[in-house]
């Protein structure tokens, strides 16, 4: 099963950030990533790739975390590579394709671009418990509440359906292999045939899940469940590591700033 | 004591009422089982005690709350709490420790005391390395035990088991059933429903149900003599006791009420010396 970005343990500084700096930090990265260009894209590869090591991740986990994405990484350069406009390659293809300088360039940005945006997520969900990530979003989303955001039954819903995502994959093997065993066919058959017998798996799940979702609501209200605000036994603190972590976003968003509405 | 007068409960579009004519009495300290054939309202009848449904007509008090009283409710669940069949569907949390703290945390403790709550609890049901784990590497044994533990973090005054030893293997219905005598022992009131009269040989009482309504209420050495009636309900005995029946059938002049190995070994060890003399 691919996740992408599965938590890893560890003790680094990383891994000891407060999740609100990271999660607002990977939201800041990510805008700059999206609408920079070179330079910014420079500083932001550097200070990533540094992070590797910092986090004490290995090549060997960011390759795993982006390999879900390679198609699709690769797709993106091809098209580009392909449908550029601009001085063509020479020795190419008899096909009525052809392959632009300005395509091999922007494919190779536009193709790095996304994965820094993938490498910047990566290196969040993989220093980051779940838990407290949902605890960063929860107190995040807090001040939220003039609005009408209940942030507290926000991070219990996330929590809930994180939780669950594999009892329910378990529950799906279950499910298979009782059709299974009374004759139903998940891999040979037309599309239709395939089609049929993907419902006699969907429909028991989602009767089951319906019947799952009543019972833990009545088991947490057994527990003096209500809507609205609680206490958590993990509070998140701010420590020196985060401010010097904040002080270094505040100083690559400067660059991105400075180098975008003043030069050039 | 949870006090239960003239319920009657119905579902609301059903004509059927699922209980009726339900009076019962839960002292502090006792430990109660709850027994019945399947549909009989045991798991309604449980609802009733923390507030999760309300009668239809008549009361439910604990200790001398009535549960129809919605300010009161978060403490009337505060002292009774509830363990449910399934191992999965009560379990939040997305570590051991994060679900224990549920509880607590719909209490508005303070995150210190939580925590303690949360150590205090693991450790009562012997779950203390456990308290990272994900919920879906544990076992259902140690799911179940999980659930015990996060009721028991919101220190419950009342404990009521659904089944508690149901998905599980034997080690694991040992361990739990291990954990629940401890807890009755250390002065927690125990509500234990259940299909299996094995476990069930030394409570306070048994509480027999059929058809939404209470047909006896006595010791287990009362219940369990009854065994013809109980087979007409759809219920056994614990098997020592039909081991002593049959030897009765067959002649031997044991006692009708053995209800554990150790009775059974001294009534036949004394039966053959009385033979052999």
């Amino acid at each position: 099963m691919y996740t992408i970005g599965q938590y890893i343990p560890g003790d680094s500084i990383i891994h000891r950030l407060d999740p609100r700096v990271k999660i607002v930090s990977v939201i800041g990265l990510s805008i700059m990533i999206l609408k920079g260009e070179g330079f910014t894209w420079g500083i932001i590869s550097v200070f990533l790739i540094g992070l590797v090591p910092t986090s004490r991740l290995s090549p060997h986990h960011i390759l795993k975390a982006l390999r879900p994405m390679a198609f699709f990484l690769l797709l993106l350069f091809l098209l580009h590579l392909i449908f550029t406009e601009g001085k063509p390659i020479p020795p190419f293809p008899p096909w009525c394709v052809t392959i632009t300088y300005e395509g091999l360039y922007r494919g190779a940005l536009i193709t790095w671009q996304f994965t820094l945006l993938l490498l910047s997520a990566s290196i969040l969900t993989m220093t980051t418990l779940p838990t407290d990530l949902v605890s960063g979003i929860e107190r995040l989303l807090r001040p939220l509440k003039i609005f009408g955001i209940p942030s507290h039954d926000v991070a219990i819903m996330t929590s809930i359906a994180l939780r669950f995502v594999p009892t329910l994959l378990e529950e799906i093997d279950r499910i298979k292999e009782a059709q299974m065993a009374r004759g139903a066919n998940f891999k040979c058959g037309t599309l239709l045939q395939r089609t049929k017998a993907t419902t006699s798996l969907l429909i028991p799940l989602i009767a089951s899940s319906l019947r799952r979702a009543d019972e833990l609501a009545t088991a947490m209200e057994g527990r003096g469940y209500k809507r609205g605000p609680r206490t958590y036994m993990k509070e998140l603190h701010i420590s020196q590591a985060d401010y010097v972590a904040v002080a270094v976003m505040v100083l690559i968003t400067l660059f991105h700033i400075l180098r975008s509405y003043i030069s050039v | 004591m949870i006090k239960v007068e003239d319920l009657l409960y119905k579902y609301d579009m059903k004509e059927v009422p699922v209980l009726r004519d339900v009076n019962m009495e839960v002292k502090e300290g006792e430990y109660v089982a709850i027994i019945g054939s399947n549909g009989c309202g045991k798991t309604t009848l449980l609802k009733h005690f923390n507030g999760l449904l309300s009668p239809t007509n008549g009361n439910v008090w604990v200790d001398e709350t009535n549960t129809r009283d919605p300010v009161a409710v978060r403490e009337i669940r505060q002292k009774v709490g509830m363990v449910f069949q399934n191992p999965d569907n009560q379990i939040v949390g997305m570590s051991v420790e994060e679900d224990v703290s549920f509880g607590p945390g719909n209490l508005g403790l303070p995150s210190l005391e939580i925590r303690k709550r949360v150590e205090e609890a693991l450790a009562l049901v012997g779950m203390k390395e456990y308290a990272r784990r994900a919920p879906h590497t544990l076992s259902s044994g140690e799911k179940r035990l999980v659930a015990m533990a996060g009721v028991l973090a919101m220190n419950p005054v009342y404990i009521a088991l659904d089944e508690p030893t149901s998905y599980l293997d034997p080690s694991g219905r040992e361990r739990v059933l291990d954990v629940i005598k401890k807890l009755n022992k250390q002065g927690i009131t125990i509500i234990h429903v259940t299909h299996d009269m094995d476990e069930i040989v030394e409570v306070d009482q048994v509480i027999v149900m059929n058809e939404g309504q209470i047909l006896l209420s006595e010791k287990p050495g009362e219940v369990f003599t009854k065994s013809e009636w109980l087979k007409e309900l759809g219920l056994g005995i614990p098997k020592i006791t039909e081991l002593m029946r049959q030897l009765r059938r067959m002649g031997t002049d044991v006692r009708p009420n053995i209800l554990t190995l150790n009775d059974a070994f001294l009534e036949l060890s004394s039966l053959i010396k009385a033979k052999s003399s």
